[in-house]
C-alpha cells in the first residue's frame, strides 16, 4: 500500500520538472493536481493504515519516513496555495518521490512496542516530522535564493531569475518555515523528554534506556535545535537574514536528513523501533 | 459578406493625427452608434488604443464601405479626407483577421509584446457588444483573437523581458525588493535622467522618493515634479543607509559615491539589500562598492546589456508567434468559409430530400405491394444514396479556406441545381440577403 502514492509523487514530480524548464503552465497544472492526488492517497493509505493497526503507522524509520513525505506534501501544497508560486516545486517534490522509495519497499505496517503506547510518543513524532517538513521547504527556499542571488550579483539574468519571485519573497518565506518548524521542533523535543522521564524507570527496554544526550540521533537533533534558534535569534537581533539564513537553513536540513535516514538505520541505539 | 477592417495606426501616421482621430476623445459608445446606422453593415466594433484607431465591420459590399467608413472618420473626427486618406489602411478578409490576431498578439504593438494590447481588444469588443453591434462574425473573431493573444504569450513567452533600460531597472528593483510600494528611493542628481527614472518609479508604486542635488533649487525643483522631498547633499551616508534603490545621474566626473560612503553605509543595514542603478557617465558610484556583499551595483552598460539580451531572445519569439498567428487565421478562415457556404448547402441537401421525396411518392402505388419490412428498405436506401452523394461536396466546401473559391463553388451549385429559385419559390428559410441584416448578438457568445 506504500507504494500507491509513490505513482502520483513521481508523475507530479516530472511536471514540475518540466515546468519549470520550459516553462509550460499546463504541465504545472498537472504537477499540482497529481500532487494534490498524490497527497490525498497518501493520507489515506495512512489512515487504512492507521485504522487497520489501532496506531499512527509512524513507528521505525519506513514509517516515520512515509508519514514525513505525507506532511511534507500537505505542507508544499499549503505554501504553493498561499502564495500562488510554483516554482518550488521543482525542487521539493522529486525530493518527496525519492523519500518515498524507502516505504515503498514494503507493505506491512511496523508493528509498535508496548513502551511506544502513549499519547505522548503520537505527538512527539507527529510534531517533529512537521518539524521536519518545515525545515525542508526552508532549506529549498534557502537553496533558491542563492541561485537568484547569485544571478542578479553577477548581472547575468538568465534562468532562475526568469522563475523565481523576489529575493525579498523568498526571504520572508525562509524566514517563516523556520519560525513554524521551529515551534513544532521545540514542542516535539519537550513533549519527548517528558515521556522519557515517564517510562525510564518503568522499563529495562535498552532502546529507552539508550536515550541520552549522547546518541548520536539525540545529540544531532539538538545541534539542529541550536542552529535553527541561532537563526532565529539572528534575524531578529542582529538583522541577519537573506544568504546567511538560507545557509543556516540549508545546514540545518541536511544535519536533519542525515540524522532521519541513514543515521537512524545503522548509528543510533535509541530510536530504532522496527 | 465581408469582414473589413479600416484605421490607423503608430505605423501609418504620426502621433498628432493619431491624438486627432483618437475615438476616445468623443466616446466610443457614441461613435459605435453612429456606425451602426450606416447602411450595409451589419456588425462592428472600435478599437481605439492610444496607437491605433481602427473600425472592424462585416459588410456585403467592402469597396464601397471602405470609402462610406474613411469619410466616417474624417467627419467624425473633423480631420480634412484628404489630410486623413493617406494615413489610412484597410484590410480584408483574410488579411483583417490576420491584423487583429496579430494586434491581439502584442505584435503590432509599438513595443512587440506588450502585454496591455490584450485587455484594450478585449474592452472594445465588450463596448461593442454590449451595445449589440456585434453578431456571430465579429463575436468568434473576437473570442478566437483573445485565445491567440493567450497563446502567444504562454507558448514564446513574448512580452517577457524589458526592453528599455528604465524598465529593467525596475525589473531589476522587482525581483530584489518584491513588491515597491514600501520601498524607499534616492535620487543623486537631478538632470533629465534622474526624472525619467524617477517617473517610472512612482508608477511602479515606489512610495519615497528623496531628491539630493548639489544645486539645492535643482533637487527641489525634481522633488516637487516627482512628489518627492529634497535631501540636503551634505546626507548622502544617511540618505544611503535608509535607501532600497537608489539612482545616480549626475555630470560629475568625478565618483560621487565612494566605497567608503557604500561601506559606512551598509554597516547598519546588516543584511537588507541595497539596489545602486549608476546611470551617470562617466559613472557616479565606485564600480568596487558592487564587491560588497548586500550591493546590487548596476550601471548603465549593463542595463544596456540586459536590454540587448532581451531584444535578440524576443527576436525568436517573435518568429514563433508570427506561425501561431498564421495557424490560427486559417483555422479562423476554415469556420469562416463553412460559414459563408451553409445556407448552399441547406438548399442543396433540402432540393434533394424533395427530389427523394417526390420520387418516393410517385412510386408510392408501385411500392404498396411490397412487405412493410421492404418499404422500409427502400425507404433507406434512398436516404443513403442522397447521403453518399452529398458527403464529399459538403467536406469540400466546408473546409475550403479561400473566400473567392467557396464563392465560385457555392455559384455554381446555386446555378446547376437552380437552388436560389428553390429557395425564393418556395420561401422555405434560407435567408435572401435582404433578410440577412442583422445576426442575431448573444447566440454564439
Amino acid at each position: 500500500m506504500n507504494a500507491l502514492p509513490l505513482l502520483p509523487y513521481v508523475v507530479s514530480a516530472s511536471a514540475y520538472v518540466v515546468y519549470f524548464a520550459r516553462r509550460s503552465e499546463p504541465a504545472g497544472r498537472v504537477a499540482t493536481v497529481t500532487l494534490v492526488l498524490g497527497a490525498l492517497t497518501h493520507t489515506f493509505v495512512l489512515g487504512m493504515q492507521t485504522m487497520q493497526v489501532g496506531h499512527i503507522p509512524f513507528v521505525g524509520t519506513r514509517g516515520a519516513v512515509s508519514f514525513f513525505v505525507c506532511l511534507l506534501a500537505l505542507a508544499y501544497l499549503y505554501t504553493e496555495m498561499m502564495t500562488d508560486e510554483r516554482a518550488m516545486g521543482v525542487f521539493i517534490v522529486p525530493l518527496m518521490a525519492v523519500l518515498q522509495l524507502i516505504p515503498a519497499a514494503t507493505n506491512s505496517v511496523a508493528p509498535r512496542p508496548e513502551v511506544l503506547d502513549s499519547p505522548w510518543f503520537a505527538i512527539h513524532v507527529s510534531a517533529l516530522l512537521f518539524a521536519y517538513a518545515s525545515f525542508a521547504l526552508a532549506c529549498v527556499v534557502g537553496v533558491t535564493y542563492e541561485l537568484l542571488f547569485k544571478e542578479l550579483k553577477a548581472k547575468h539574468l538568465g534562468f532562475f531569475y526568469a522563475r523565481l519571485p523576489s529575493l525579498q519573497v523568498l526571504d520572508v518565506m525562509n524566514g517563516r518555515a523556520v519560525a513554524v518548524g521551529w515551534v513544532f521542533l521545540t514542542v516535539g523535543l519537550v513533549v519527548g523528554a517528558v515521556w522519557l522521564l515517564q517510562v525510564q524507570q518503568d522499563t529495562l527496554d535498552p532502546r529507552v534506556q539508550a536515550m541520552t544526550l549522547l546518541d548520536p540521533k539525540i545529540f544531532l537533533v539538538v545541534v539542529c535545535w541550536l542552529v535553527y534558534s541561532f537563526e532565529l535569534y539572528a534575524r531578529r537581533a542582529i538583522g541577519w537574514s537573506g544568504r546567511r539564513a538560507a545557509l543556516l537553513s540549508a545546514v540545518g536540513f541536511t544535519v536533519l536528513l542525515l540524522n532521519f535516514v541513514p543515521l537512524s538505520y545503522f548509528v543510533t541505539g535509541s530510536h530504532n523501533f522496527y | 459578406m465581408h469582414l473589413l477592417l479600416v484605421g490607423t495606426s503608430h505605423h501609418s501616421a504620426p502621433v498628432d493625427l493619431r491624438e486627432r482621430v483618437d475615438f476616445s476623445r468623443r466616446g466610443v459608445p457614441e461613435a459605435l452608434t453612429v456606425l451602426d446606422e450606416i447602411r450595409g453593415i451589419t456588425e462592428v466594433v472600435v478599437l481605439s488604443t492610444c496607437n491605433r484607431s481602427e473600425i472592424y465591420v462585416v459588410c456585403e459590399d467592402p469597396s464601397h464601405q471602405r470609402d462610406a467608413l474613411a469619410s466616417f472618420m474624417s467627419a467624425y473626427h473633423d480631420v480634412p479626407e484628404s489630410e486623413l486618406a493617406p494615413h489610412l489602411y484597410s484590410r480584408l478578409d483574410a488579411d483583417a483577421v490576420r491584423h487583429l490576431f496579430r494586434v491581439a498578439a502584442g505584435l503590432d504593438a509599438l513595443v512587440v509584446g506588450e502585454p496591455q494590447i490584450l485587455g484594450q481588444v478585449k474592452d472594445a469588443f465588450t463596448t461593442a457588444s454590449q451595445r449589440g453591434c456585434t453578431g456571430t462574425l465579429l463575436n468568434r473573431l473576437f473570442q478566437w483573437s483573445f485565445s491567440v493573444g493567450k497563446r502567444v504569450r504562454s507558448e514564446t513567452g513574448l512580452g517577457e523581458g524589458a526592453v528599455s533600460v528604465s524598465f529593467a531597472a525596475i525589473s531589476l528593483a522587482k525581483k530584489i525588493f518584491g513588491d515597491l510600494t514600501g520601498a524607499r528611493a534616492l535620487l543623486i542628481g537631478a538632470g533629465e535622467m534622474a526624472e525619467l527614472t524617477a517617473t517610472h518609479l512612482r508608477t511602479h508604486g515606489v512610495g519615497r522618493i528623496n531628491v539630493a542635488s548639489r544645486t539645492p533649487a535643482h533637487a527641489a525643483a525634481l522633488a516637487a515634479t516627482v512628489q518627492g522631498e529634497a535631501v540636503p547633499w551634505a546626507d548622502i551616508t544617511t540618505q544611503l543607509t535608509s535607501a532600497d534603490i537608489v539612482v545616480t545621474a549626475t555630470g560629475s566626473s568625478a565618483p560621487i559615491v565612494t566605497r567608503t560612503h557604500v561601506d559606512a553605509a551598509m554597516r547598519p543595514r546588516r543584511d537588507r539589500p541595497l539596489f545602486i542603478i549608476d546611470i551617470g557617465l562617466p559613472r557616479d558610484v565606485d564600480p568596487s562598492s558592487g564587491e560588497i556583499e548586500q550591493v546590487f551595483l548596476y550601471n548603465i552598460d549593463d542595463l544596456k546589456t540586459i536590454v540587448r539580451e532581451n531584444q535578440t531572445r524576443r527576436q525568436s519569439k517573435v518568429d514563433r508567434a508570427e506561425s501561431i498567428v498564421d495557424e490560427d487565421v486559417e483555422q479562423f478562415m476554415v469556420w469562416l468559409g463553412s460559414r459563408a457556404a451553409i445556407p448552399t448547402l441547406v438548399a442543396l441537401r433540402r432540393r434533394f430530400e424533395t427530389i427523394r421525396q417526390s420520387e418516393l411518392d410517385r412510386l408510392k402505388p408501385k411500392l404498396a405491394s411490397l412487405p412493410p419490412a421492404a418499404q422500409g428498405r427502400v425507404e433507406e436506401i434512398t436516404r443513403l444514396l442522397v447521403e453518399k452523394l452529398l458527403s464529399d461536396p459538403t467536406e469540400q466546401l466546408r473546409t475550403t479556406t479561400d473566400q473567392e473559391r467557396v464563392a465560385s463553388y457555392t455559384d455554381a451549385l446555386n446555378r446547376l441545381f437552380k437552388l436560389q429559385d428553390d429557395a425564393n419559390g418556395t420561401r422555405s428559410g434560407t435567408r435572401s440577403p435582404a433578410s440577412r441584416s442583422k445576426v442575431p448578438t448573444s447566440r454564439d457568445r
